[in-house]
C-alpha cells in the first residue's frame, strides 16, 4: 500500500503567536463630502449604500472591516467588482487614504506614519503588483525592474545588477532590454512582479494581477506565485474576483460583498460551511471534492478496517481519496501521524460530491450516525 | 403570414414640445417676445443704435500717445518692457549672426544631419534639398532672417508654455483658470494679437517676436497639462506604491510618460511660430514674410512667390521633422545613437569651416535663379487670357466679380439690413440650439460687444465674407470628406495633398489667390476657403471612418443600401465630428478673411493693417477686438457642449 502522494499545503506555516503582518480594524473608506462623519455616526453606518447615497452623498467602498494577515500566508480577498476589494488593498499602504479605523504593520500603525516613515513603508516592506501591470513604457524591462531600487537611491550598477538576478527569477531572462509595449501580458505581468520582488519586501500585495491575462497565462502565472511563495514563504496579500484562483492560492480567503467581509476562513470553510446564502451562491459551481479535505467526509474508523485499504492524509482533497478508493477498491484510512483517525468510503466520499453530506465545523470528526 | 403594421410616428405637438431644442427655442422666443418691443421702442434702428455704442478710438488714441511718449522715460519701460526688448532683439541677432557665420553650407549640412538623427535619411536629404533651394531662389538671408526669429520665439514660447503646461498639469485650479483662456486663445485669428503688442513695443523685432510667442505658446501649454495629465493612471500608482517622492514622480514617471504630448506640442508651436512669424511682417518681422508683404502690397506675384516658396518648404521640413521625431517614440532605441549624434556635430563643423576657408559664406548671386521675371510673365499671359471672356467658362476676374455680386454683396447687405436685435437672436438661438446656454450668453455678449465698439457695420462686412467661404468650404469639404471616407484609394492620393496644405502658413495662401482673382473681397474668401478646405476634409474622413465598425456592420447585415449606411447610420454617429469640422471651419475662415484685408478684402482686416499703416492705433484696436468677438462669437455658436449628465452616477 503506497500513501497518495497529496499536495503539500503551500507552506510550513509558523502560526505561532507572533504580531500578524498586517492587523486590520473597524476599517473605514467613505468617498463623497464630509466623508469622515459617515464611520462615526451609528445612523447613518446602519444604511444600506443607496440610503447612504441618497442622504449623504457619499460612498462606502469599505465598512467597518477587520482581519489579521498572518506571516508567511496567502491572504485573499475575493469579491466581485465593486466590493470595494481594490480599494481595501490601496488602504493598507494608504494609496487610499482611510477614513477611519486603525491599520498596523508588525503592529505600527500606519495611519499614523508621518509622510517620510510611509514611504519607508512603500519602499521597503510592501510592494503592490496591478492589475494592468503599471510598468513605465519608456523603460527596458530591467530599468523597470531596476525602479524601485532606483527609488531607493541604490547606484545603477547595484540596482541592475539586483535587477537582473530577480528577472531571472520570475524567467525573463534575455529579454532585460526589450520595452513593455513588445512583451505578451503575462511576461509584462512577470516584470510587473520582478518590479516588487526586487525591492525584496515583507510582504507582496497583488491587486488582481492576473485578470487581465488570457486563461491558459493566468494559470500559468498563478503557479508562478504557488511557486514563489513555497520557495520564500512571503507573506502575500492577493485580491482577486476569481473564485477558482481563490481557492487555489488562499490560505484564508475574505469574501467581500458591499465593502463588507461576509466571510473569513480557509478556503475549505468557505465551500464546507458558506455563512450565508449571498457565499452559498457564490461557491455553488466549486467542484467540492477539490477543496474539502478527508477531514469532512470521514467517519469513525470501525475495528474490522483497521489496518487495510489505501492509507490517506487528513488534509487531501476529497477527489484525491476517491482515486484512492476508486484504485483499492476498498475504503481508505485517514492516516494521521501514524494513527487511523477515520474511515472513507464510497458512500461518505459521494455524499460530499453530491453536498449531501451534513456539514460539520470542518476539523471535527464525523459522527458515525451521520453517514 | 402575420403582418406587423407599425403605425407611424406621430409627432404631436406634446411630443415636439419635449423635444429639448424646441423648448430652447420657445424660452428665447417668449423672452424675445418681451425684451424686442422694449428694445425697438428705445432705439429704432437698423443698425446698432448710436446711443448704445462707446467712442473708445479716443481714450485708446489717448493712451497709445501716452505710450509713445513715456517709452523712454517711464519705469514700466524702463526696467520691464525695455529690457524685454533689448533681451528680444540681442536673441536674435546672437542667432541670425551664428546662421550667417556657419555659412549656406553649413547651415544645410546642420539641418540635414539633424534630420538624420531625428527622422531619417529621405528627410535629411529633403531637408538639404529645401535649404538649397530657398538660397537658389535668392531668398538665403530673408530666410536665415525668419529662421532666427523663429528659433528665438520658439525657444521662449517652449519655455513659458511648458511652464504653464506644468503648472495646469499638476494643479487642478491653475488647470480651470488657464484652461479657458487657452482655449480662447486657440480659436482667435493671429492678426488680432498684432496690435497690442505693437501698442507696448512698437512697430519691430520685439513686438513681432512677442506676439509670436503668445502666439505659439499655447498649444505647447495646452498639451504638456495635457500629456501630464493624461497619464496612465495605474502607471502613475504603481510608481508611487514603490514609495517614490512628488519629485521622483514628476521628473522619472509623469513627464517621460508625456513626451508623445510634449513633441507633438513642440511641433504645433513651431508650426504656430513659423505661420505669425511670416504674418508679423506686418509689423516689422523682416525676413520673407516682408518680402511677400512688399510684393503683395504692390502685386508683384512672382517676387511673392520666390519668398513664398521657401516658406512652404521650411513649413514643410519642419512638421515631417518633428513629426518624425514624435513617431520615434517607444520604437527601440538605436545602440549607437550618441555617436550617431558626434559624427552629425563633426560633419557640420567640417563643412562650416571648409565654407569659412573657401570664403563661401554668403549664398553666391552667381547660383541665385530668378523666378520673379518668368512667374509675373505667366501671371501677365493669365490676366490676358484667362482673366475674363474665356467662351463657355467665363474668367477668373469674371467669377470673382460675379462672387462678388452674387453672393457677398447680397449676403454683406442682407445682414447689415438685418435690425441689430435679430442679429443677436439668431445667434442665441443657433448657439443655445448646438450648445447650452453658457455658450449662447457668452457668443450673444460677444457680438454685443461688437456693437458697443462702433465696429458694427463692418463687423458685419467680414461675418459675410466668412458665412459665404464656410458655405462654399462645407460644401466642399464635407463632400470630399465623405468620398475619402468611403474610399481608400481617394483618401491615400489625399492624404499628401492634406498634409502639405494644413502645414503652409496662412499668409502664402495670399499669393495664389492674388494672381488668379486679382485683389478684392472675392480673393480673401478664396484664401479662405483654401486654407480651411483640408482641415474640414481631414476631419470630416477621420469622423466618419471613426464610427463603430460594429454599427456599420449591423446595418450591413440588415440590407441597408450604402446610402443608407451614410445617411442612417455614419452620418448621425460622426455628429460631433462633423460639428467640430464647422467649428474649425469658421475659426481657419476667419482668421484668413481677415488677413485678406491686405489683398483688399476691407472690413476688419483692412482696419487693422490701416491701423497699422497710419499709425492710427485706436481704429487697428478696436477692429483688433471686434476681430475677437467675431472669433469668439463664431466659436462659441458652434460649440457643442455636453450637459453635465453625471449627477451622482
Amino acid at each position: 500500500m503506497t500513501e497518495i502522494p497529496t499536495l503539500e499545503p503551500p507552506t510550513e506555516q509558523t502560526m505561532d503567536s507572533s504580531t500578524p503582518v498586517f492587523s486590520v480594524e473597524g476599517l473605514w473608506k467613505v468617498f463623497g463630502p464630509k466623508a469622515e462623519r459617515v464611520p462615526a455616526d451609528p445612523e447613518l453606518t446602519a444604511l444600506d449604500p443607496a440610503e447612504l447615497r441618497a442622504r449623504t452623498g457619499c460612498t462606502a467602498a469599505v465598512r467597518d472591516v477587520g482581519f489579521d494577515v498572518r506571516k508567511g500566508e496567502v491572504f485573499v480577498v475575493m469579491g466581485l467588482s465593486g466590493s470595494g476589494k481594490s480599494t481595501l488593498v490601496r488602504c493598507l499602504t494608504r494609496l487610499i487614504e482611510p477614513t477611519a479605523g486603525t491599520i498596523a504593520i508588525d503592529g505600527e500603525d500606519v495611519r499614523a506614519m508621518d509622510r517620510s516613515r510611509l514611504r519607508e513603508l512603500r519602499r521597503h516592506r510592501a510592494a503592490m503588483v496591478f492589475q494592468h501591470f503599471g510598468l513605465l513604457p519608456h523603460r527596458t524591462v530591467i530599468d523597470n525592474v531596476a525602479y524601485g531600487l532606483e527609488i531607493q537611491g541604490m547606484g545603477k550598477a547595484e540596482r541592475r545588477e539586483r535587477a537582473a538576478e530577480v528577472v531571472a527569477k520570475v524567467g525573463l531572462d534575455g529579454m532585460e532590454h526589450r520595452r513593455p509595449g513588445q512583451l505578451s501580458g503575462g511576461q509584462q505581468q512577470r516584470v510587473g512582479l520582478a518590479r516588487a520582488l526586487a525591492v525584496d519586501p515583507e510582504v507582496l500585495l497583488f491587486d488582481e494581477p492576473f485578470s487581465a491575462l488570457d486563461p491558459m497565462i493566468r494559470r500559468d502565472m498563478q503557479e508562478e506565485v504557488v511557486r514563489l511563495h513555497h520557495e520564500e514563504g512571503r507573506t502575500m496579500v492577493f485580491i482577486t474576483h476569481d473564485l477558482q484562483e481563490a481557492l487555489k492560492l488562499g490560505d484564508r480567503i475574505a469574501l467581500m460583498r458591499g465593502g463588507r467581509i461576509v466571510q473569513l476562513g480557509t478556503p475549505e470553510e468557505i465551500v464546507g460551511s458558506p455563512a450565508d446564502d449571498y457565499v452559498r451562491e457564490f461557491v455553488r459551481d466549486v467542484p467540492r471534492e477539490q477543496v474539502l479535505t478527508v477531514r469532512t467526509a470521514m467517519r469513525r474508523p470501525s475495528a474490522d478496517q483497521d489496518g487495510s485499504g489505501p492509507a490517506v492524509r487528513p488534509d487531501a482533497t476529497v477527489s484525491e481519496a476517491i482515486e484512492a478508493v476508486a484504485r483499492a477498491g476498498a475504503p481508505a484510512r485517514v492516516m494521521d501521524k501514524g494513527r487511523c483517525v477515520g474511515v472513507v468510503d464510497s458512500d461518505t466520499l459521494l455524499g460530499v460530491v453530491a453536498g449531501t453530506e451534513q456539514t460539520a465545523p470542518p476539523g471535527t470528526v464525523q459522527p458515525e450516525e451521520a453517514v | 403570414m402575420a403582418t406587423i403594421t407599425a403605425s407611424p410616428p406621430r409627432v404631436g405637438l406634446p411630443a415636439l414640445l419635449k423635444h429639448r431644442a424646441v423648448h430652447k427655442l420657445l424660452l428665447l422666443a417668449l423672452a424675445a417676445a418681451i425684451l424686442v418691443p422694449l428694445a425697438n421702442a428705445r432705439w429704432a434702428s437698423g443698425t446698432w443704435p448710436s446711443a448704445l455704442t462707446v467712442d473708445f478710438s479716443e481714450p485708446l488714441a489717448k493712451a497709445s500717445d501716452w505710450i509713445i511718449d513715456n517709452r523712454d522715460s517711464h519705469p514700466l519701460f524702463l526696467y520691464f518692457f525695455g529690457h524685454v526688448s533689448n533681451v528680444v532683439v540681442i536673441a536674435v541677432r546672437a542667432v541670425y549672426l551664428t546662421l550667417l557665420a556657419i555659412g549656406w553650407a553649413g547651415v544645410t549640412a546642420l539641418g540635414a544631419l539633424v534630420a538624420w538623427r531625428v527622422a531619417g535619411v529621405r528627410l535629411a536629404l529633403g531637408t538639404a534639398a529645401a535649404f538649397l533651394a530657398c538660397g537658389l531662389l535668392g531668398m538665403w538671408v530673408p530666410t536665415m532672417q525668419t529662421l532666427a526669429l523663429m528659433v528665438a520665439a520658439v525657444l521662449a514660447s517652449v519655455v513659458v508654455g511648458a511652464l504653464l503646461g506644468l503648472a495646469a498639469g499638476l494643479s487642478d485650479r491653475m488647470d480651470r483658470l488657464l484652461r479657458p483662456v487657452l482655449d480662447t486663445m486657440q480659436v482667435l485669428p493671429a492678426f488680432a494679437y498684432l496690435l497690442p503688442v505693437v501698442l507696448v513695443f512698437g512697430i519691430g523685432v520685439p513686438a513681432a517676436v512677442l506676439a509670436t510667442v503668445i502666439y505659439a505658446a499655447p498649444p505647447m501649454a495646452r498639451l504638456t497639462s495635457l500629456g501630464l495629465r493624461g497619464a496612465d493612471k495605474e502607471v502613475l500608482e504603481a510608481v508611487e506604491s514603490l514609495g517614490s517622492t512628488a519629485r521622483q514622480r514628476l521628473l522619472t514617471a509623469r513627464i517621460p510618460l508625456a513626451r508623445k504630448e510634449l513633441l507633438l506640442g513642440l511641433n504645433q508651436t513651431i508650426m504656430m511660430a513659423l505661420s505669425m512669424a511670416v504674418i508679423a511682417a506686418v509689423i516689422g518681422a523682416g525676413g520673407l514674410g516682408d518680402r511677400v508683404y512688399q510684393a503683395l502690397a504692390s502685386v508683384d506675384v512672382g517676387a511673392a512667390l520666390a519668398a513664398g516658396i521657401p516658406i512652404v518648404l521650411l513649413a514643410v521640413v519642419l512638421d515631417r521633422v518633428t513629426c518624425a521625431a514624435g513617431e520615434k517614440i517607444g520604437a527601440e532605441p538605436e545602440p549607437h545613437g550618441g555617436r550617431g549624434w558626434l559624427i552629425a556635430l563633426a560633419g557640420v563643423v567640417a563643412v562650416a569651416v571648409a565654407g569659412r576657408l573657401a570664403g563661401r559664406l554668403d549664398w553666391p548671386d552667381s547660383w541665385v535663379v530668378a523666378i520673379a521675371e518668368p512667374v509675373n510673365r505667366a501671371v501677365d499671359w493669365m490676366t490676358a487670357h484667362l482673366y475674363s471672356g474665356v467662351p463657355v467658362i467665363g474668367g477668373t476676374a469674371d467669377w470673382a466679380g460675379h462672387f462678388t455680386t452674387w453672393v457677398l454683396d447680397p449676403m454683406r447687405d442682407g445682414l447689415q439690413a438685418l435690425p441689430w436685435w435679430s442679429v443677436l437672436l439668431i445667434v442665441a438661438a443657433l448657439a443655445w440650439v448646438i450648445g447650452t446656454w453658457r455658450t449662447a450668453l457668452t457668443a450673444v455678449l460677444a457680438m454685443a460687444a461688437i456693437g458697443v465698439l462702433g465696429v458694427w457695420k463692418p463687423s458685419l462686412d467680414t461675418l459675410s465674407q466668412v458665412l459665404a467661404a464656410v458655405a462654399v468650404t462645407l460644401v466642399v469639404g464635407f463632400a470630399t470628406g465623405v468620398a475619402a471616407a468611403r474610399s481608400d484609394r481617394l483618401e491615400r492620393a489625399l492624404r499628401p495633398v492634406l498634409d502639405v496644405f494644413q502645414t503652409m502658413p496662412q499668409f502664402v495662401y495670399l499669393i495664389p489667390v492674388v494672381a488668379l482673382f486679382g485683389v478684392g473681397r472675392a480673393p480673401a474668401v478664396a484664401a479662405a476657403i483654401v486654407y480651411a478646405l483640408p482641415a474640414v476634409v481631414r476631419i470630416t474622413t477621420q469622423g466618419l471612418r471613426q464610427v463603430d465598425p460594429a454599427a456599420m456592420e449591423a446595418s450591413g447585415s440588415l440590407g441597408a443600401t450604402s446610402w443608407q449606411q451614410l445617411r442612417q447610420v455614419q452620418l448621425p454617429l460622426a455628429r460631433r465630428a462633423l460639428l467640430l469640422a464647422v467649428n474649425q471651419g469658421l475659426v481657419l475662415v476667419l482668421a484668413v478673411v481677415v488677413i485678406g484685408g491686405l489683398v483688399g478684402g476691407g472690413a476688419l482686416g483692412y482696419d487693422v493693417v490701416f491701423g497699422l499703416a497710419q499709425g492710427d492705433l485706436a481704429t487697428g484696436l478696436v477692429a483688433g477686438a471686434a476681430i475677437v468677438c467675431l472669433g469668439l462669437m463664431l466659436d462659441r455658436v458652434t460649440q457643442p457642449t455636453e450637459r453635465r449628465a453625471k449627477k451622482g452616477a
